[in-house]
């Protein structure tokens, strides 16, 4: 018998399949289409209220009369509670409990691809994806808000006036921001999705997951806990649109998310390793 | 057919030297599942070159045992050798030059059969990404599903799923194909073409394991066999040798019924009249014995034939009767001989 060699095939032309296997699924076009609705219906929701006297209401809806710039900033912290990491956890459903379920994760090892490898490819797709999403809000926010509301600047939370420039470098900051957030939610979701082949359970679980998050957030007594809550940064992660940049809370988040991925992926790793397929 | 098959492998063996050289081979296999043990003590030898038909009733671990032979599933216990690499860490060697049809076909239904065969294509180490085009035609083309290949999977039947199933083991080149149930859900012009392709792939030197419950599938196109009953291995081996060993008894067809039976008689060998002479139970004696003490009695021989078990009878015997000491050893004896 002649002697084998370990062959992979390149990791480009994997990723690319991945990539395009995700665009090509019908679901992810009609999830990417109706995250373009979100930033609209917000715009045209809020276009409404500044009609009449006072703010449109508080927060960031207070200063968005003549403020377009600040609507896709509105509207991805609309969306991170629940609609982002919805998004995240579906990807990430999708990429080993719904392959998983359609037997074709078999196929995969079988060509062979790596276990660590594969989870490698499949994270790359979901961080992919889940940068395209919270991007396309972002961009279908800002023209939204710019037709709607108009701006040649940006009106932070401080009472002071950003550039155009600087108020979409303020944007592309909280795109950045809101990503590695939902890389936060989406790598506990890979670990769930390593251990089953219903893509449901993985959403239900992620969601379930935030919500309690969410709710552990609002007690003060556990307040020795909620450093350690990936949902607790969510909040704070208005200091985006303060002038000058308060960077302490956005930080500590990023770190949080951070350690959300490596815990994640690992959990992922750990289980993907030894699983019987 | 089957005797045909069988002689090219036995002068293919004996060409390659005295060692015998296993495409994949496994030895105390064990897995337990919870409380459930699904497969023990599986020492399964899958010789280079041979076509091997896995048969056993549902639920006697032929799939889990595949899974474990392609590195799917970690055995509780026991090792396998796939290619002459040790699993699990020769995984990165030997699974490139292995095609696999298990547990059914898994594809994207919203993908064209097409698609799903790039996709396939894409993670296969050993195709140069300019020749994955080609390479998924020609696999298309090999199943018959060239003319389906732009319809969605979704709407595939059960055989057109099956087939492209085949397509993807078959897209590069390989040295062993393993099938589960290859058949399933094929009518029988898409069994015949199944068939057709394994005969393909044995004339161009690949090794084949098929697992099936169709005894004649079997049959028409393995060159060697193991049953598996409860999890275990009971018999293995060239398929003539089996159905050889197991058959016990000599059929001479005779006008002289009384004289070959006195001769018998004499000669202390058991036998009973028939419909066109005498039947002899090779108990004690072999054939050669019987015939020259039948022809120096001057007893006139026109034929003697073993009675032939069909692989049915023999599959019967071990999976049904598996318990009785008898059936155990006279297995035994069959792996003995087959080695």
């Amino acid at each position: 018998m002649t002697a084998l060699v370990a062959a992979r095939a390149p990791l480009g032309r994997q990723l690319r399949s991945e990539l395009r296997w995700i665009l090509r699924r019908p679901r992810t076009v009609i999830g990417l289409a109706s995250l373009c609705l979100v930033p609209i219906l917000a715009g045209v929701g809020l276009w409404f209220a500044t009609d009449g006297d006072g703010p449109a209401g508080p927060g960031l809806a207070a200063i968005i009369a003549g403020n377009g710039l600040v609507l896709p900033v509105f509207t991805l912290f609309l969306a991170l509670p629940l609609l982002l990491p919805l998004v995240g956890a579906i990807w990430a459903a999708d990429g080993l409990a719904g392959e998983a379920q359609h037997g074709t994760l078999r196929g995969l090892l079988l060509s062979p691809v790596g276990r660590i490898r594969l989870l490698a490819i499949k994270s790359f797709g979901v961080a992919i994806m889940s940068l395209v999403a919270v991007t396309l809000i972002a961009v279908v926010g800002v023209i939204t808000g710019v037709v709607l509301f108009g701006g040649e600047g940006m009106l932070t939370l401080s009472g002071s006036t950003l550039s155009f420039g600087e108020g979409l470098g303020r944007i592309a900051l909280t795109i950045a921001l809101v990503t590695v957030q939902v890389w936060g939610v989406a790598a506990i979701a890979m670990a769930i999705s390593a251990c089953t082949e219903h893509p449901l359970v993985v959403m239900a679980a992620t969601m379930a997951g935030v919500i309690v998050f969410a709710v552990l957030g609002l007690f003060s007594a556990l307040d020795w806990l909620h450093p350690y809550l990936i949902t607790s940064a969510w909040e704070g992660m208005i200091d985006v649109m303060r002038d000058p940049l308060p960077t302490e809370q956005l930080w500590r988040g990023t770190v949080v998310a951070g350690c959300y991925v490596l815990i994640g992926l690992s959990l992922a790793a750990m289980r993907l390793a030894t699983k019987d397929n | 057919m089957t005797t045909s098959t069988s002689a090219r492998v036995g002068s293919a063996a004996s060409a390659a030297g005295s060692t015998p050289v296993f495409a994949a081979r496994t030895r105390g296999l064990r897995k337990v599942y919870g409380r459930t043990v699904a497969v023990d003590r599986v020492d399964l030898d899958v010789p280079e070159g041979a076509v091997l038909g896995m048969l056993g009733p549902n639920g006697s671990g032929k799939t889990t045992t595949i899974r474990m032979l392609l590195g799917l599933v970690r055995p509780t216990e026991g090792e396998v050798e796939l290619l002459g690499k040790a699993l699990p860490d020769g995984v990165a060697q030997a699974l490139p030059h292995v095609g696999a049809l298990v547990e059914g076909p898994g594809f994207h239904p919203f993908l064209t059969g097409r698609e799903n065969l790039r996709r396939a294509a894409a993670f296969e180490p050993l195709l140069a990404s300019g020749d994955i085009r080609q390479a998924v035609e020609d696999a298309l083309e090999r199943v018959g599903l060239a003319a389906a290949a732009h319809r969605r999977y979704r709407g595939y039947s059960l055989g057109m799923k099956q087939r492209l199933g085949l397509a993807s083991a078959l897209l590069v080149p390989r040295r062993l194909i393993v099938l589960d149930e290859p058949t399933n859900g094929l009518d029988p012009a898409g069994t015949r073409e199944v068939r057709k392709v394994i005969a393909d792939l044995h004339e161009a030197g690949s090794t084949v394991v098929v697992s099936s419950h169709l005894l004649s599938e079997i049959e028409a196109t393995c060159t060697h066999v193991a049953v598996l009953h409860r999890g275990t291995v009971v018999a293995q081996g060239e398929l003539a040798e089996l159905l050889h060993s197991d058959s016990s008894s000599l059929l001479i067809v005779t006008p002289d019924v009384d004289d070959a039976l006195s001769a018998l008689r004499a000669g202390r060998i058991s036998a009973r009249p028939f419909a066109e002479g005498v039947r002899v139970e090779l108990i004690g004696t072999t054939a050669p014995v019987v015939l020259e003490t039948l022809v120096h009695a001057g007893v006139a021989v026109h034929e003697a034939r073993r009675h032939r078990t069909g692989l049915e009878d023999l599959f019967a015997r071990l999976t049904e009767a598996e318990e009785s000491e008898h059936s155990l050893s006279a297995v035994d004896t069959i792996e003995e001989g087959t080695r």
